[in-house]
């Protein structure tokens, strides 16, 4: 009765874990191709080569497949362009850096680029007027002060 | 029970348009009755709020399963904390929760500004009204947490209810919710002060100083909600990340990057006086981008794990942010003399440069998450092509961007307000820059070849000495002249400029938490099918599949493993990962075992055992320094809890302190 109820409790804990061939996670072939393949299950943001969810609906046999494809000796571009082929671009971890998605890697850096534009504007517009004949005074102004504040600190 | 909970909810709907229409009628026609019952109607829907909330808390607790939302999140066997973290489980609840969290704000602020800003409260008033009605109409007509279960239009029940989802079933998520929402909803509250002082042009910054520590607090609860939902990843979804990228969690760090900006930014308004329109358009950035993230949560717009449902209620969110945005802009546009600067810059190598390169890497860094998360949704709409961005995107523009800040944070403190001379530089930049160089080559020498944790080490260092020298310099010159000890030079010289020395070490947690994410680098991890009685190895460990045993109990059936730890010979302990089955749910969960130690996290999810029973699956990592970032958060508490301790000798404030003091305050102490 113990050894059914132990072998019922285990069926239902596999099944429900859907569990997987270990060994395909660790191939470095199959990782190296699944590092440039977004995982598309909709629960996470990984990719198909390191998609930790023992059972994920998508990346399991998405490594399945890189696998196949590598037994028939497809090259990793091939194997990348089929999943393109089968899903549509958005099977890739990142979007290609051309065309409309090249915005994807610009406007960041165009951002920043504005931003420094911006600063530079507003600190030449704030800047007060380069001091003439005075600066001895502002020298000898800013001496008296670091002494007086030597003495209060 | 459901009937009086929607009416409650109706009632105070209606209480808050009163609140909005009385407030802006009230004081533009100076009706001063008017605008007080506007006022006191704000304690009115807190009361109505809070009842309909009781309510619901009631029915989750009772388990009344008439009610659609507890048959849908809960279940009889859940315990009663469960059963009351079930109040934000769903998409009716939270929402219901958003709307009590900002009855409460409401009230609070209500009732401690009752004295106070006579001109400009009712637009104070009207703002917080207004983000109610928004999230009221939700609960009272669209997402109504007393939907009852119908079938063929009589009230139905069911036996028992769904279950709280698994996942959600552990402590942090009892906390991290609430206190991603205290954050949310909080920032309403300065929002509310900024704006209403931009339509009253009120002279001085007034908003500020009444805002200064509320923007302070709501800030911490957004740092500690993202940290306990990062802490919550790491040790509940099995694959030891804290942070995925996913939208909803993006979602929650915009708001905060333009919270810190913000804090930071607003110390130009108050000692210089400049800034204005800027530290408007941040503080009203954050508060939409909170709309905007609550939005994204629960319209399905995005795909994420964390997402509620696919619902219609984006729509309601849209309007709301293009109504919102639209008046700013207008109101901004309109008073640009009133927001002019008082002040000028008199150095690019000064304080008030730094914190402009400061706001330019967290703004940079806030649209890059931004554009990175909402760019799917771009480019379908334009190409009709979905397309993934995922955490490679952000990973590769936000490790720079961040490198960046982490250099800010370790010279921001040694460049003085007003103008940094040459000689001040070299002699404050010296040693730093001598510890980063002589790290970087320790590390070098060592074998390290990996450019980001080299730089990311090295701006630590960097950093850490900053920091360190400016606690000694002052604690030094208090010892020297009040003749006290040093730990009591420490906190005296603490004491005297909270704000200033409990920032510093908001900043020492920050480092602290890099070097948590910088151990990220060195991750290694093993997926192995191993028999009882044998091992495997990660990293410089050992580990024995000693048994895998199974049982259940009212909640869930588990099935866990024994796993026997050697590290060079040295038996280290047992450690025993589980799987769960919640019965109610047929949902699956880990449990996993973490071994924590200051150096390396070894983690352990026990993904699942052979039909026989005889082979473990287990995922092995090890996590270097990642304990590192849970260090750097409990710091980054404390500093934060230091800036808000009034100080010892208060300093004269306000943009119109004298030059001498200005400078005594804030140039480095040297």
């Amino acid at each position: 009765m113990h050894r059914f109820r132990k072998i019922l409790l285990g069926s239902i804990l596999g099944i429900a874990m859907l569990a997987q061939n270990a060994s395909l996670m660790m191939n470095p072939d199959v990782k190296r191709v699944g590092m440039k393949l977004a995982c598309l299950c909709g629960a996470c943001k990984n990719s198909v080569g390191d998609c930790p969810m023992i059972g994920c609906h998508y990346a399991v046999p998405a490594r399945e497949q890189i696998d196949q494809m590598q037994k028939a000796n497809m090259e990793d571009q091939a194997i990348v362009d089929k999943f393109i082929e089968q899903q549509g671009i958005k099977a890739l971890v990142v979007p290609p850096a051309e065309g409309f998605n090249l915005a994807v890697w610009v406007m960041p850096g165009v951002m920043i680029f504005l931003g420094l534009m911006v600063i530079y504007f507003y600190i030449q517009r704030l800047r007060k007027p380069a001091a003439t004949g005075t600066a001895h005074v502002s020298t000898h102004y800013n001496e008296l002060a670091a002494k007086d504040l030597d003495k209060l600190d | 029970m459901e009937n009086l909970g929607a009416l409650a909810l109706i009632l105070a709907f209606l209480l808050s348009v009163y609140a909005v229409a009385g407030s802006i009628i009230g004081a533009w026609k100076d009706r001063p009755f008017l605008v007080e019952s506007a006022r006191r109607s704000i304690y009115a829907i807190w009361a109505l709020v809070t009842f309909a909330s009781g309510l619901l808390v009631y029915g989750l607790l009772a388990s009344d399963f008439r009610l659609t939302y507890v048959a849908s999140n809960s279940n009889r066997d859940m315990s009663w904390n469960y059963k009351i973290a079930a109040w934000w489980g769903g998409q009716e609840g939270s929402l219901l929760l958003w709307s009590w969290i900002l009855a409460c704000y409401a009230a609070v602020v209500v009732f401690t500004n009752r004295n106070k800003f006579r001109k400009m409260f009712p637009y104070v008033v009207a703002t917080i009204g207004g983000t109610q009605i928004l999230f009221l109409l939700l609960n009272a007509f669209i997402a109504s947490p007393f939907k009852l279960l119908s079938v063929n239009r009589g009230i139905a029940a069911v036996p028992d209810g769904q279950g709280l989802n698994p996942l959600l079933q552990h402590w942090a998520m009892q906390i991290h919710p609430p206190m991603l929402y205290l954050g949310y909803v909080g920032f309403v509250v300065p929002f509310a002060f900024a704006f209403a002082s931009l339509i009253t042009k009120q002279p001085g910054d007034g908003w500020i100083h009444t805002t200064r520590r509320w923007t302070l607090v709501t800030w911490l609860f957004q740092t500690i909600g993202i940290i306990l939902g990062a802490g919550w990843a790491y040790s509940v979804l099995g694959w030891g990340g804290y942070w995925a990228w996913d939208p909803v969690e993006n979602a929650s760090l915009l708001p905060w990057i333009t919270a810190t900006a913000f804090l930071h930014s607003v110390m130009m308004q108050e000692k210089k006086g400049m800034m204005k329109v800027w530290n408007i358009a941040l503080v009203s950035s954050t508060f939409f981008l909170c709309i905007l993230g609550t939005a994204l949560t629960r319209s399905g717009i995005v795909s994420s794990v964390h997402a509620f449902a696919q619902s219609p209620i984006g729509v309601y969110f849209f309007v709301f942010l293009g109504i919102g945005i639209g008046l700013v802009i207008f109101f901004i546009l309109g008073r640009l003399d009133y927001l002019k600067s008082e002040s000028q810059m008199e150095s690019v190598v000064s304080r008030e440069s730094s914190f402009l390169f400061n706001n330019l890497f967290l703004l940079a860094s806030c649209f890059a998450v931004l554009w990175g998360t909402l760019f799917p949704v771009f480019s379908e709409a334009l190409t009709g092509e979905k397309v993934s961005v995922d955490a490679p995107f952000f990973n590769r523009v936000n490790v720079p961007i961040g490198l960046a800040l982490l250099f800010l944070t370790g010279i921001g403190p040694l460049i003085a307000w007003r103008r940094s001379s040459t000689d001040a530089l070299r002699r404050n930049f010296l040693w730093p820059t001598v510890g980063m160089v002589i790290t970087i080559a320790v590390l070098l020498a060592m074998g390290m070849r990996h450019f980001y944790a080299l730089m990311s080490f090295g701006l630590c260092t960097f950093v850490t000495w900053t920091i360190i020298s400016e606690f000694w310099k002052g604690a030094a010159a208090i010892r020297l002249k009040d003749g006290l000890s040093l730990p009591a030079s420490f906190i005296e010289l603490t004491h005297r400029n909270t704000r200033r020395y409990g920032g510093y070490l908001v900043h020492m947690g920050i480092v602290f938490m890099f070097i948590g994410f910088t151990g990220a680098a060195f991750n290694q991890n093993k997926t192995t099918e191993t028999k009882i009685g044998e091992k495997f190895t990660i990293g410089r460990y050992e580990v024995l599949v000693k048994d895998i045993e199974e049982g259940d109990n009212s909640n869930y059936i588990w099935q866990n493993t024994t796993l026997g730890i050697w590290s060079d010979g040295n038996y280290l302990g047992d450690l025993q990962p589980e799987r769960r089955l919640y019965k109610a749910s047929r949902q699956a969960s880990s449990e996993v075992t973490i071994r924590r130690r200051l150096n390396e996290d070894l983690y352990f999810n026990f993904a699942s055992s052979s039909e026989d029973g005889k082979t473990a699956i287990v995922q092995a990592y090890v996590f270097p320094l990642v304990t590192w970032i849970w260090i750097g958060f409990w710091v980054v508490l404390f500093g934060t809890l230091i800036c808000l301790v009034p100080n010892k000798i208060r300093p004269s404030g306000g943009s119109s302190e004298s030059t001498l003091t200005g400078v005594r305050e804030h140039a480095p102490v040297s």
